[in-house]
């Protein structure tokens, strides 16, 4: 039993020998095989930050109370606070037709285009954030009616229809990642699978040689399916480095573009499991393509 | 130890490159094989060694019934024969002590094992003090010597070798035929397959001669031959 330990230790040196030996191709493979998998773990990482952050809105849903512009400022401010006398809403935030003005020129980037117009367009809005107790459809449907039974609002909104069509979307997105993921697993496989039979070749008579002395094709196989495996394992962790890397890159702009919408949202990359599971995908994908071609090719090597 | 009832072999496409030969080697024995190229003595070879099988016939080596041997366990079949090989089949980017190694790693048998086997295997060969070079940097009759030190490290009761003189000058022929006198004389089976009709001469031993795929003359059956 130790003794089958060691010559899987030895042989994994010697595969590692045979790819050290030849750097350049083993880092095409390598940086091949990191792309290739990055691509589904990026979109995935992507895709769990966007669930966690619709999740978060939900949880914060807002009514905007859009009010006639008739009312006058004195006036809203009387409906802002008797509105947040109500049992069911925890806060109101009166932003004046003014400030509406100000923020939307500061993040519309029309701000040009508003300057050309003479009369503000924008009404004076409430917002007003519901109770956590509240936040079940029915109490908030029932509170809705309310707010729109005062006759100086134009119009009272719930911020949950997109957040719905968010998560919905995002449901279909992340089926569309795993079947990107399935094709390009399958891309991995076969770029193994193409490394190795480029590798059973150079060292056909090698193979042939050690077939004659009574070599076992499980012997024969063994260094070409640690190759496989190691670069499988090596193109993992070089995904796992463009994935962290590229969040590096989009974490300011997107913390800006969350910000807009909630507050305390923060990026997160592959955790521990994650990075664990990319991992284990790589080395088993490099194995079985290895594997697969290497059956394929010790067949049509004779001696059998 | 190698027993042939009847066989033929017929490749694809119909050349007949053994009819019909019988042929019985006993234990301990030593045989040339001899007949002009293409008189099928290479796939004489080939069947023994389990690299084809024949088309027709019954085959017995080492005990074991040829025909019903399944595809895996020819690997542990032809670690009971050492194969040499006119070429040498050296790996030329391996030390000559790692060539010498390989029936032995293959096998898995334990480093220290396999030092002490490949030591006593290249001293039995003269070769020694060269355990550490490259194949390329020998000469050709070093070569074969390796050759021959990876087909006896095994041990195994029976040697098969493939025109083993074939590029090497008289002196050097005579060498690694005496070699294979040895272990005959020490109990191996040896089958040799040659054209050096010096060497058939000079070791006075069984002779089988083919000639297009027959069996045309076995000295076993030669009183002549065997009264000399």
């Amino acid at each position: 039993m130790k003794n089958y330990f060691l010559r899987h230790f030895q042989t994994l040196f010697f595969s590692l020998g045979q790819l050290w030996s030849t750097p350049v191709a083993t880092l095409m493979t390598i940086a091949v095989l990191g792309i290739t998998l990055a691509l589904p773990a990026g979109l995935f990482v992507v895709l769990e930050n966007a669930q966690q952050a619709s999740g978060a809105i939900k949880d914060s849903a807002q009514i905007s109370v859009f009010l006639k512009k008739s009312v006058s400022e004195s006036s809203a401010k009387r409906i802002t606070k008797k509105l947040a006398q109500n049992k069911n809403i925890e806060r109101t935030r009166y932003i004046s037709a003014r400030e509406a003005l100000a923020e939307f020129k500061k993040y519309s980037g029309f701000g040009d285009a508003i300057k050309a117009m003479k009369k503000n367009p924008l009404p004076a809005v409430i917002i007003v954030t519901p109770k956590q107790s509240a936040a079940d459809p029915e109490t908030l449907e029932a509170l809705l009616k309310t707010i729109r039974n005062n006759n100086q609002v134009e119009l009272a909104q719930l911020d949950l229809e997109w957040v719905k069509r968010l998560s919905a979307f995002l449901v279909l997105a992340k089926r569309g990642v795993w079947l990107l993921a399935v094709l390009l697993g399958l891309g991995v496989i076969l770029t193994i699978g193409n490394t190795i039979r480029l590798a059973v070749t150079n060292r056909r008579s090698e193979i042939e040689i050690t077939k004659l002395v009574g070599g076992t094709n499980a012997f024969i196989r063994r260094p070409f399916l640690y190759s496989g495996l190691i670069q499988g394992l090596l193109g993992a962790f070089g995904a796992w480095l463009l994935v962290q890397g590229g969040l590096l890159v989009i974490a300011e702009p997107m913390s800006q573009l969350t910000s807009l919408y909630a507050s305390q949202l923060e990026i997160s990359g592959l955790d521990g499991p994650q990075t664990g599971l990319l991992l284990l995908i790589g080395a088993s994908l490099g194995w079985l393509g290895s594997r697969l071609a290497v059956g394929r090719h010790l067949r049509e090597i004779n001696p059998t | 130890m190698i027993q042939l009832e009847n066989i033929s072999k017929r490749y694809p496409g119909g050349h007949d490159a053994l009819k019909a030969v019988t042929f019985n080697v006993k234990p301990e024995e030593m045989v040339f094989v001899t007949g002009h190229s293409g008189a099928g003595k290479s796939t004489l070879f080939k069947l023994i060694t389990l690299i084809e099988r024949p088309t027709r016939g019954i085959l017995q080596v080492n005990n074991k019934n040829c025909n019903k041997l399944s595809n895996w366990r020819i690997p542990y079949f032809r670690r009971d024969i050492g194969i040499i090989f006119q070429d040498h089949k050296l790996l030329l980017d391996r030390t000559v002590f790692d060539n010498v190694a390989l029936p032995l790693v293959v096998s898995g048998l334990n480093h220290r094992e396999i030092q002490r086997r490949v030591r006593a295997s290249l001293d039995k060969v003269g070769l020694l003090n060269k355990e550490k070079l490259y194949p390329l940097t020998l000469s050709g009759g070093e070569q074969q010597r390796v050759g021959i030190a990876r087909a006896v490290v095994n041990k195994p009761p029976l040697i098969l070798a493939d025109e083993p003189t074939g590029n090497l000058d008289e002196k050097l022929s005579d060498e690694i035929m005496d070699l294979f006198y040895d272990f005959h004389v020490h109990g191996v089976t040896v089958m040799i397959a040659t054209h050096d009709l010096r060497q058939l001469k000079r070791l006075q031993k069984r002779v089988i001669q083919l000639a297009e795929g027959q069996l045309v003359y076995d000295s076993e059956n030669d009183d002549e031959y065997n009264a000399q």
